[in-house]
């Protein structure tokens, strides 16, 4: 039962994750840097309850919000590129931050051992829902308010005006940019939103998990990331996470017997899916085929 | 003075061993501004087919003892069947305005080929023949690594190559009139598919010959190389502006020429982090790289 707790969590965490890439995708941006800001907020959130010994929900908030800051700060020089620029400079900076937690030594005595980052070793010693006794159920609990909280945050944005000014600018940057919508501010402002959640996410991550290491955080997290809203569609944030659900929950569970060579496969797989369903497997008409399937849909 | 002396001659000498590495990286660079040049994306299994080139180069030397010209004959070859294979793969039944689907094939082809390499070799390092390791030419107070020297004129020659190939036959022409504008390219009777298939075959070319050369300057090829390969790769392409083939070759050994003094100041744990710095350095002041020109081709 608990191993199935745990993939529910795992759901939940990736949920989070490809949401805060889905948050810029509605304005056009593509960054492979997600990895780098849950990798933020992991880290920050562990040193905060393992060595500022602060509870889960004051960490984890300014976590997310350490996060959002350096979303910020990456936001404008990266913006002034667009595209496959901006593609290589998240890139660069999801690999920078890998390289300076691998780098990051920060021990503190705690009783007779000593906790925190370890540089190559990882950081050992988030053990924070342990050491509280949460229960499995509880933790689940915890990690899917939070992903309720913000696919609600997010589905209600995008039913207000500033839904709209978001996907103004991903359809036709000119045409948002002559009817006086400010291109920067909308690009910072979604970059920073993405990730204070990817800053949830990892805080969220690092405490289920109970270790991290640099390893955690490479290009293939940050693929994930951008993969579950490419798969997913852009239409609504249920996308993400029927996407998530697929790959995490289907994908790599159902082809756990593969061993090995189930990386292998995966790798095929985004292939196929791309070579046939080039704008991702639940677009829009899919998704209205779904739905009338369901009887949900009806009309067009 | 003698000790500041001896700590001028370190420090020029790393930075011209650097120089000299920089050439494969200027090599991988070209190999991602080729690509973008001729079709307006990124391929990033660029590196990936380049390693998978060497692999096949280390294959034949180990199987038949194949003498060294043919080693990297072998990964050259490999290598731009490998950039082939990726095209049709990732490229070619795609929408040509559908960057992003593209993208993702070719990040999945990346660890499609970093996964079968894993599989390959067990994850473990091989260790791969060096050319001239022995020779050390002698110049004062300074001395040039014989095998760097070797890479950097393999890697000059396989430039030249290309240069010669794009500027000088019927070939590079259809090449470069695609990458201008492919509509006008297409009424002239060129066949785009066709000709950006054969300029990912001579990146793979370029990428097997760069491949086989990182290789070779560092001993071992190991699958941990791959994505610091493609990310160094992709932040000399940003650098020299993408596009650019005479920007690629600039920004190639400006970092391989910085990455050593960073790994003569800070040490090898925090050299790439001060080379990802650098990238965002040119972000804020040269968002258009070295070469690249100011309008935007995005």
């Amino acid at each position: 039962m608990s191993y199935y707790l745990g993939l529910v969590q795992l759901i939940g965490i990736h949920t989070l994750l490809g949401l805060s890439a889905y948050v810029l995708m509605l304005t056009g941006q593509l960054s492979l840097g997600q990895a780098g800001f849950f990798a933020i907020g992991a880290y920050s959130a562990g040193i905060l309850t393992v060595i500022f010994e602060l509870p889960i929900l004051p960490a984890l908030l300014a976590a997310a919000a350490i996060a959002s800051f350096f979303a910020f700060l990456v936001g404008f020089p990266a913006l002034r590129v667009k595209g496959l620029m901006l593609v290589v400079a998240t890139i660069a900076f999801s690999e920078f931050v890998r390289l300076f937690f691998f780098n990051l030594s920060w021990r503190v005595p705690r009783g007779d051992i000593e906790v925190g980052p370890d540089s190559t070793n990882g950081f050992r010693e988030i053990r924070f829902f342990v050491a509280n006794g949460w229960s499995a159920w509880e933790i689940t609990a915890f990690v899917w308010i939070f992903v309720i909280l913000v696919m609600a945050a997010l589905w209600w944005t995008d039913r207000s005006r500033a839904g709209a000014v978001l996907r103004a600018v991903g359809e036709d940057e000119l045409a948002a940019q002559s009817v006086g919508i400010n291109l920067t501010a909308v690009k910072v402002t979604a970059m920073t939103a993405g990730g204070f959640i990817a800053g949830i996410g990892g805080a969220l991550y690092a405490h289920t998990a109970t270790y991290v290491d640099h390893l955690t955080f490479t290009v293939l997290l940050a693929t994930f990331a951008i993969a579950y809203p490419i798969l997913g569609g852009l239409s609504s944030v249920f996308g993400t996470l029927v996407a998530v659900i697929f790959i995490q929950g289907v994908l790599v569970e159902g082809l756990r017997f593969l061993g090995d060579w189930r990386n292998i496969v995966f790798g095929l797989l985004i292939i196929a899916a791309m070579n046939l369903k080039p704008s991702g497997l639940f677009d829009a008409r899919t998704a209205q085929v779904l739905k009338r399937a369901v009887g949900l849909g009806g009309k067009d | 003075m003698g000790d500041f002396w001896f700590e001028f001659v370190e420090i020029t000498q790393t930075i011209g061993d650097g120089l000299l590495f920089g050439a494969t990286y200027a090599l991988i660079g070209i190999g991602f501004t080729l690509i973008f040049g001729a079709m307006g994306k990124l391929n990033m299994t660029y590196a990936a087919a380049s390693l998978a080139g060497a692999y096949v180069g280390l294959a034949a030397f180990t199987l038949v003892n194949a003498s060294a010209l043919v080693v990297f004959l072998v990964s050259a070859l490999a290598s731009g069947l490998v950039g082939f294979i990726v095209y049709v793969a990732c490229f070619r039944f795609i929408p040509i305005d559908n960057h992003l689907a593209a993208l993702m094939a070719s990040i999945g082809a990346l660890f499609f080929i970093d996964e079968i390499i894993v599989h390959a070799t067990d994850g473990s390092p091989l260790t791969f023949p060096a050319m001239f390791d022995d020779v050390m030419l002698e110049l004062g107070s300074y001395g040039i690594r014989g095998d760097l020297l070797f890479v950097f004129a393999v890697c000059i020659a396989g430039t030249f190559g290309l240069l010669y190939v794009l500027y000088r036959s019927r070939l590079g022409l259809a090449t470069r009139a695609v990458s201008q504008q492919d509509v006008a390219a297409r009424l002239c009777g060129i066949d785009v598919h066709r000709t950006n298939a054969v300029t990912f075959v001579l990146a793979g070319l370029l990428g097997g010959i760069a491949g086989s050369m990182t290789a070779a300057a560092v001993g071992v090829l190991s699958p941990l190389i791959t994505v610091p390969l493609t990310i160094k790769g992709l932040i000399v392409t940003v650098i020299g502006g993408l596009g650019s083939i005479p920007g690629a070759i600039a920004a190639g050994l400006l970092v391989g020429g910085l990455e050593n003094v960073f790994l003569y100041f800070r040490g090898v744990n925090e050299r790439d982090m001060y080379v990802l710095l650098l990238l965002f350095v040119f972000l804020i002041f040269r968002p258009h790289g070295i070469f690249g020109s100011a309008i935007d081709r995005d």
